[in-house]
């Protein structure tokens, strides 16, 4: 991960959730939005541990079906769990986020 | 669900359909997942899947692997196993019983094969005893394992190095190969002949071989 920090790890945590909440993804697919949205310098394979940590902690699960061109893929749907799990982070973000980014921009 | 033995067949077939490049990166990446004895095996086998879909599409887009694994991929693939959850010890020992059972079946056919064939031309002495082969079965389940760690030790060793320094690897895991079978061997010498004596008609040893590969095949689909 280009992006070393522990910081971002927590944050693209919460990125995934989103976009999963948003529509069922399958990995590539996921990848490719997550880019769009305009995450610097994340490279495609940043979302694998993820997905799996998020699995592991039963906020998302991964199911089986075709997909749009054609061939099965494992696509990822988020649990309840993982919906509470997202707002509950979204809500700490609401409040950290506007001080924080007034903060650090002082004192560039 | 698809369980981990049609992912992996899947795996074989799909991973043909890769380029040289992105399928000498792949297959790195897949070697030291599936060597890497902690990882829960139909875990291992989905994320190497998902991967395997990854780069195909990609692959189709123009996009390099590189892009994939990034440019530490041991370093990737360790944050991948990380994240993996953990193979279960049931599992484990299910998996490790049904190999034993496989072994015992193996040895016990071949002893009646050979003893037939044997028969043919000489006389043959069929009386065994327990004491040594159940001895001479644990030593051999032993060192065989001992020697398939060693060896999975040796391909991880060699994984995401360049492509020169390999050659020397692969002839000491040969050595080491080569060493484990000659210890069983001189096992099979040395073991004496203690405990009860059985002996019995060579389509017994045959039958009781498949009796009990057929309970390991069992076993193994738990």
């Amino acid at each position: 991960m280009a992006l070393r920090s522990q910081l971002l790890k927590g944050v693209l945590d919460a990125c995934v959730m989103a976009v999963v909440e948003e529509e069922a993804v399958y990995g590539y697919e996921l990848s490719q939005k997550l880019q769009k949205i305009g995450l610097p310098d994340i490279s495609d394979g940043t979302i694998y541990p993820v997905l799996l940590r998020l699995q592991k902690n039963g906020f998302i699960r991964g199911e089986m079906r075709p997909s749009a061109s054609g061939p099965n893929r494992k696509y990822y749907f988020l649990t309840e769990s993982g919906r509470d799990e997202l707002r509950q982070i979204a809500a700490e973000w609401e409040e950290i986020a506007t001080p924080v980014s007034n903060l650090l921009k002082r004192s560039e | 669900m698809r369980t981990a033995a049609t992912l992996i067949e899947e795996n074989n077939g799909k991973r043909e359909l890769l380029n040289d490049e992105n399928l000498a990166l792949y297959e790195e990446f897949l070697l030291y997942i599936r060597t890497d004895l902690r990882v829960d095996e139909q875990a291992g086998e989905e994320v190497l899947m998902d991967l395997l879909d990854h780069l195909l599409e990609s692959q189709a887009d123009g996009k390099s692997g590189k892009e994939l694994f990034g440019d530490r991929p041991q370093d990737y693939a360790d944050e991948v196993i990380e994240a993996l959850p953990r193979e279960k010890k049931r599992n484990a020992a299910v998996f490790i019983i049904s190999q034993l059972l496989s072994l015992a079946g193996w040895f016990s056919i071949a002893y009646g094969v050979v003893y037939i064939l044997l028969s043919f031309f000489t006389e043959v002495d069929t009386a065994i005893s327990l004491g040594n082969i159940l001895l001479l079965l644990t030593t051999v389940s032993f060192v065989a394992f001992i020697a398939v760690c060693l060896i999975f030790k040796m391909v991880r060793s060699t994984l995401f190095r360049p492509k020169k320094s390999r050659t020397m690897e692969y002839v000491k895991a040969g050595a080491f190969g080569a060493a484990a079978f000659g210890i069983i061997m001189l096992l099979a010498w040395l073991i004496p002949e203690f405990g009860p004596i059985i002996q019995l008609e060579w389509w017994l040893y045959v039958l009781t071989g498949l009796v009990l590969m057929a309970a390991a095949k069992l076993l193994s689909r738990i």
